[in-house]
């Protein structure tokens, strides 16, 4: 299928990592066989805590790393044979820390110029023009460009790195956390702006949050992870209105609300992620689970379609 | 009589006023909440308290009252030994705030010393103990561990323990959970609560998310740029805000906006040392300024500072 942006099937990455000189390597499963498709002007959230494996995801559909195994197609081609130069221009991302993800000694004119200035034959004065026109659209001001990064408030520069995210009109624009670091009424405005620019240039966004009141705003699909694997996906009104899988569950359910109406009965789950080095056996949730069963410790349970999503858990 | 009373509280850096004429009452064993963006002094104000500002920032205020007793009358030695044993914080980044090369049960045992008078044996019991109490696992041999071998949660339990060792009448928490993941954050706040019953505390929660002091707190105190904007009980304040800056940061939040294409956002940002408007410091940014409001500031009036508070509309 031609029209889809982003086709993944089975993307799984191992580290090796270094234990000590005298023991042997040691093998991270950072990612556990996820698949997923993308879109035009569909949002896919990713939701998961630190070390499920959004990020390292990120860097798979980035082409920053390679997979180790699985594929991974961009509108059809299959990234593993194809020349991965012209497939880069067509996935950008959006990082967390806008503090850090801004070259300092950069005007904002020079970091939005130099995607086109590396990936386009655009004339100087072209680029400026494509330059000027952006930086308009994403709110920044005229005389904004000749100025160095240092000189914003957060969610100015979050609004610069988007901007050289969308400078080169890619068809996937991944996005790391995003607004995390903001507050919240610049978060809004960058929700905003993000909504604004898919409905314009139809852009398919991969949002990676942990915040699920963001991912409810944002998403059409959502896709729940723990420990490097997807747990339930599913479309946002089913996964938001029956969470299914004890986890999404927990998930939902310790989130705060500000309204009565919106707080679910909380189920605390208890102790904490388990190290990928060293993942239980059989479900990966299981030691924390309110339903384990002696079966989820024994066998992996495998994603399946259940009432209109997809769940991998023995217990629904 | 009230366990914590501040009159007209400032602190500045050279000219510019971080905090600005902040007044707090706080009664025995409730449960207070803090919430502003980044930039508003919220935890200036109690690094003040706690008498962590260092030169060049200066302290002035009215009084600083803990249970009667005027703090900055006092001898530095007097308010030493009073900080620490009567008034404990937690801070945001746990890992931090350790001390890398000791072990944490010999981190808590230091404040049993310096407090308490309490060593060897007895000290290690308690540390145990306390360890116990903030529900981490294993106690016992945890205490040996050091910083970096506990996740972010078990370190910020290890602050809570330290924090607790004298049993304090005022716990002030500083972004407890704002640097974990949504399961720990509840599996935190639940303690906090859970001590705060139990000893009777009183608590000072800072933080940026409204939905954890809707759920929380009692009373709530919104700041904005070294001011306090509105005060009022819980869940009274957040269902009919009468500040527009309450009303705006409620507005920006994701679940208010529930079905909608647009979150409701405040145009502009905090102002900074440079840019502080001449009136009411929301002036620039607030939907519903009239001349008044950037000629005048105005005065924290029954629970309010604003000279046209918002009336009719509702979040309930």
């Amino acid at each position: 299928m031609p029209d889809l942006l982003l086709e993944a099937s089975d993307l799984t990455k191992h580290y090796s990592v270094s234990r000590g000189l005298f023991k042997p390597k040691a093998t991270v499963k950072a990612l556990n066989g996820v698949s997923f498709t993308l879109a035009p002007r569909k949002t896919l959230a990713v939701v998961g805590e630190s070390g499920c494996g959004k990020s390292t995801l990120a860097r798979q559909l980035t082409l920053i790393e390679t997979p180790t195994r699985g594929s991974l197609k961009i509108r059809g081609t299959d990234t593993a044979t194809a020349d991965t130069k012209a497939l880069r221009r067509d996935v950008q991302m959006v990082f967390q820390n806008p503090f850090a993800s801004l070259n300092p000694r950069k005007t904002i004119a020079t970091t939005l110029a130099e995607p086109l200035l590396i990936n386009t034959p655009l004339s100087a004065a072209e680029r400026k023009e494509r330059v000027e026109a952006l930086a308009t659209k994403v709110g920044l001001r005229h005389e904004h460009l000749r100025r160095y990064p240092h000189m914003f408030s957060g969610g100015q520069r979050q609004r610069i790195a988007i901007a050289r995210a969308m400078i080169l009109n890619p068809g996937i624009v991944i996005a790391d956390e995003p607004v995390s670091a903001l507050d919240v009424s610049i978060q809004a405005q960058i929700l905003n702006l993000f909504m604004d620019l898919q409905d314009e240039f139809g852009t398919g966004y991969v949002f990676i949050s942990h915040n699920l009141s963001v991912v409810e705003h944002v998403a059409d699909e959502v896709m729940v992870m723990y420990l490097g694997a997807a747990v339930e996906v599913g479309d946002k009104r089913t996964l938001f209105t029956s969470p299914l899988h004890p986890y999404t569950r927990a998930l939902m359910s310790a989130t705060p609300a500000l309204r009565k109406a919106d707080r679910r009965e909380r189920i605390v789950i208890h102790g904490e992620l388990p190290s990928p080095l060293n993942p239980p056996t059989g479900c990966a949730f299981h030691k924390r689970c309110p339903l384990a069963m002696p079966r989820c410790s024994e066998e992996v349970p495998l994603l399946r379609d259940v009432e209109g999503r997809q769940v991998a858990c023995h217990a629904v | 009589m009230s366990l914590l009373n501040i009159k007209s509280l400032r602190v500045t850096f050279g000219a510019f006023p971080a905090v600005d004429g902040v007044d707090l009452q706080l009664d025995k064993g409730e449960l207070l909440g803090i919430v502003g963006e980044s930039g508003s002094g919220k935890s200036v104000a109690m690094l003040a308290l706690m008498g962590l500002i260092d030169p060049p920032g200066k302290v002035t205020a009215d009084a600083i009252e803990f249970e009667g007793r005027d703090l900055l009358k006092l001898s530095p030695r007097q308010r030493r030994e009073l900080i620490g044993r009567d008034v404990a914080m937690v801070f945001q980044d746990a890992l931090t705030s350790l001390n890398p090369s000791y072990t944490v049960g010999a981190q808590i045992a230091e404040v049993l010393k310096a407090h308490l008078n309490l060593s060897g044996k007895a000290a290690k019991q308690r540390v145990v103990e306390l360890l116990e109490q903030v529900e981490i696992p294993d106690a016992a041999n945890r205490a040996n561990a050091y910083p970096h071998q506990l996740s972010g949660g078990m370190n910020q339990r290890v602050m809570i323990a330290m924090a607790i060792a004298c049993s304090p009448k005022l716990l002030i928490a500083d972004e407890p959970t704002t640097a974990l993941d949504v399961t720990i954050q509840a599996q935190i706040m639940a303690l906090l609560l859970k001590l705060q019953r139990e000893q009777g505390m009183g608590l000072i929660m800072i933080t940026h998310d409204l939905a954890v002091v809707a759920e929380m707190a009692q009373r709530v105190a919104v700041m904005y740029a070294g001011q306090i904007v509105e005060t009022g009980p819980v869940p009274a304040l957040f269902d009919a805000p009468r500040h527009p800056y309450t009303n705006a940061l409620l507005a920006a939040i994701p679940e208010h906006n529930k079905g909608a294409k647009r979150l409701s956002a405040l145009p502009g940002i905090v102002p900074g040392a440079l840019d502080r408007p001449a009136g009411c410091l929301l002036s620039p940014r607030c939907p519903r300024v009239q001349p008044r409001c950037v000629a005048e500031r105005p005065a924290l009036e029954s629970g309010v500072r604003c000279f046209y508070p918002v009336e009719e509309v509702t979040h309930a």
